[in-house]
């Protein structure tokens, strides 16, 4: 497939940013519903497990194994269960904050846009410290009515063992 | 330290009592470490992760890094993974591949068999002073395999991880040994740290069903668990040897239910490979969620990943790695029969890694409970109060059961938890707890 960069500060540039800015901010207000409405389909969300391994042996992510595999009815049946009263992970729900940086933005030749970011996201449960999670995500946008759908999103994330009790949010 | 607590307090099975400090004191982790840890056989990997001659993988036995490494003779080893030298931890990758391992820091080598090959500088020392064949890299004191399992032991006088499996055996032959290939692991484990103490997941891995309807109550929300918060009620709690426990619990009265929802395709040469009694129970039950005593927990059970799917099973199997009083880290691996389709594969691990997992819908819920489970037992006031597990004692076991080990009909109970700390007890205090 043959892909043309988008140069920052383009149009097609900034209406990405402020798409994954957007997106961001219904994440980190609890909108879920709002946030499932933006996703293809056919979406596929995955985040691969990683682990340490000397450089000649790659970069240790394992393709085909994960802590997400999801597809549109599985993400809607995690957005389902945080409407129940029930959802003892995120009752009371956490407080995240994600910080989305360093875009890279490429077309297809079927006008999708292929945008390579950073991420930092904070997450606050109940008293708890702090927990960290980075990353970069590699994601298809797929142009849809005036804006896009998330096709695609790839998490590829920093921690080999993930210092978190549980992943009950988004990245 | 330790004899500032009397263990044998602690735990009391007659009355169905447990006191709070197993889960928070600093004296008892350290005894635990001592009495338990050092002494009883750990997983520590399974076979098809090391497949080719100096494959290895780094593993946690009792806390020690462990390397264990298929060798060139095509025996699998364990060793500390520390230099002889400065103590340096020798392979510093997860995993991977070695035809000898040479240390980081001053470069002395090691063979996959763990002999020292060479030191630098050798032509510096004089023979008295280097005795190649007395430095070869620590070994776990016992290691043995079961079925795949590859499981490493740090005591000499423990007995043989045969006798020590003893009549779960029985037991893990229906998960781990009911096709002639046997399981192989998919992907890595996955790790995650919990500020638990372990024995909450192992108190909940031993057979806990009736949690299913509270600490779960989303799923039952969303229309993913049978309505009827008795429906998972049945079945056996089964202390199968010692603190060696599980229960087995029917599905739905149907066909895909049977065989633990195994896929149709395997059903014949399941039923050819179990014996009798194993059939027996493999055919008329779809869950099954069991601890080998201390740490290694199991389940096999059949769920919807999500709203559209079929109700599909998984096979996951878990060490709950202490790392102090309160904190754990979590390995949890997805296992597969050998001669499984490609199709079931992947129906399997997106049934897995939907539904637990750190991300899991299931699963999530259950490290929240046990974190603040945790939390609250710290308090010196609440650790004046013992935790309360007398749910169904009054069950007397079924004399017709099928299997070894006692079997007490109903799954909704407390006896194969009284049964674990009745075990874990015998460990902190005895000195020969398997006698």
């Amino acid at each position: 497939m043959s892909m043309q960069p988008v140069p920052v500060g383009s149009a097609d540039y900034n209406a990405v940013l402020e798409w994954l800015y957007r997106e961001a901010a219904l994440l980190d207000s609890g909108e879920f519903e709002a946030w499932f409405a933006l996703l293809a389909p056919d979406i596929a969300y995955e985040m691969p497990t990683r682990q340490s391994v000397y450089q000649k042996d790659g970069d240790g992510y394992q393709e085909d194994f994960g802590f997400y595999a999801e597809n549109h009815s599985s993400l809607e049946t995690r957005v389902k269960r945080l409407g129940t009263e029930q959802a003892w992970a995120e009752q009371p729900g956490s407080r995240t904050r994600h910080f989305v940086s360093n875009l890279l933005l490429q077309k297809d030749g079927e006008g999708a846009f292929h945008a390579t970011t950073s991420f930092m996201v904070t997450r606050i449960r109940s008293d708890l410290p702090y927990d960290l999670f980075t990353g970069e995500r590699r994601d298809v946008l797929r142009p849809d009515g005036g804006g896009y759908l998330l096709a695609r999103r790839t998490i590829l994330f920093d921690q080999t063992v993930l210092k978190s009790y549980n992943l009950s949010i988004f990245l | 330290m330790a004899d500032t607590v009397d263990i044998a307090a602690l735990v009391d099975e007659e009355a169905g009592h447990v006191s709070r400090r197993i889960y928070a004191d600093p004296a008892v982790y350290e005894a635990e470490q001592e009495g338990l840890f050092r002494r009883a056989w750990g997983f520590l990997a399974h076979e098809s992760e090391v497949p080719e001659p100096g494959d290895y993988v780094e593993r946690q036995l009792a806390g020690e890094n462990v390397l264990v490494i298929h060798g060139k003779d095509g025996v699998i080893r364990a060793f500390l993974n520390s230099c002889r030298h400065r103590g340096m931890r020798l392979c510093r990758a997860d995993k991977g591949n070695a035809s000898f391992l040479r240390c980081p820091y001053h470069g002395w080598s090691y063979s996959p068999e763990g002999e020292l090959v060479s030191v630098f500088a050798e032509e510096l020392y004089d023979a008295e002073h280097l005795d190649k064949s007395e430095l070869g890299l620590i070994k776990v004191t016992q290691v043995d395999s079961y079925k795949g399992f590859i499981f490493g032991c740090w005591s000499e006088e423990t007995p043989a991880l045969d006798e020590y499996l003893g009549d779960m055996r029985f037991y893990l032959d229906i998960l781990v040994g009911r096709t002639p290939g046997g399981v192989e692991v998919m992907g890595p484990p996955q790790c995650w740290e919990v500020h638990t103490n372990w024995k909450f997941a192992t108190d909940n891995f031993t057979g806990d069903n009736f949690h299913l309807y509270t600490a779960h109550g989303s799923i039952a929300e969303l229309g993913l668990l049978p309505p009827d918060p008795m429906a998972l009620s049945f079945g056996n709690l089964i202390q199968a040897q010692r603190g060696h426990v599980l229960h087995i619990v029917p599905g739905p009265p149907i066909p895909e239910a049977e065989y633990f929802g195994l896929p149709m395709e395997l059903r014949p040469v399941i039923e050819e490979t179990l014996s009798e009694p194993q059939r027996e129970i493999a055919k008329g039950h779809a869950f099954s969620v069991g601890t080998v005593f201390p740490n290694l927990s199991f389940m096999q059970v059949m769920v919807q990943g999500d709203l559209r799917s079929p109700p599909t099973p998984f096979l996951s199997f878990r060490i709950w790695q202490p790392t102090g009083p309160t904190t754990t880290k979590v390995w949890s691996w997805l296992f597969v029969e050998k001669e499984a389709s490609e199709e079931y594969r992947k129906a399997t691990y997106e049934a897995y890694v939907r539904t637990f997992g750190p991300s899991g819908i299931f699963e999530q819920d259950d490290m929240e409970n046990w974190e603040e489970c945790t939390r609250m037992n710290k308090g010196a006031i609440a650790q004046r109060y013992n935790l309360h597990h007398g749910m169904a004692l009054q069950v007397p076991p079924d004399p017709d059961f099928p299997g070894p080990g006692k079997a007490w009909p109903g799954s909704y109970g407390e006896r194969t938890q009284l049964c674990f700390y009745g075990e874990w007890k015998r460990w902190l205090t005895q000195e020969e707890p398997w006698a």
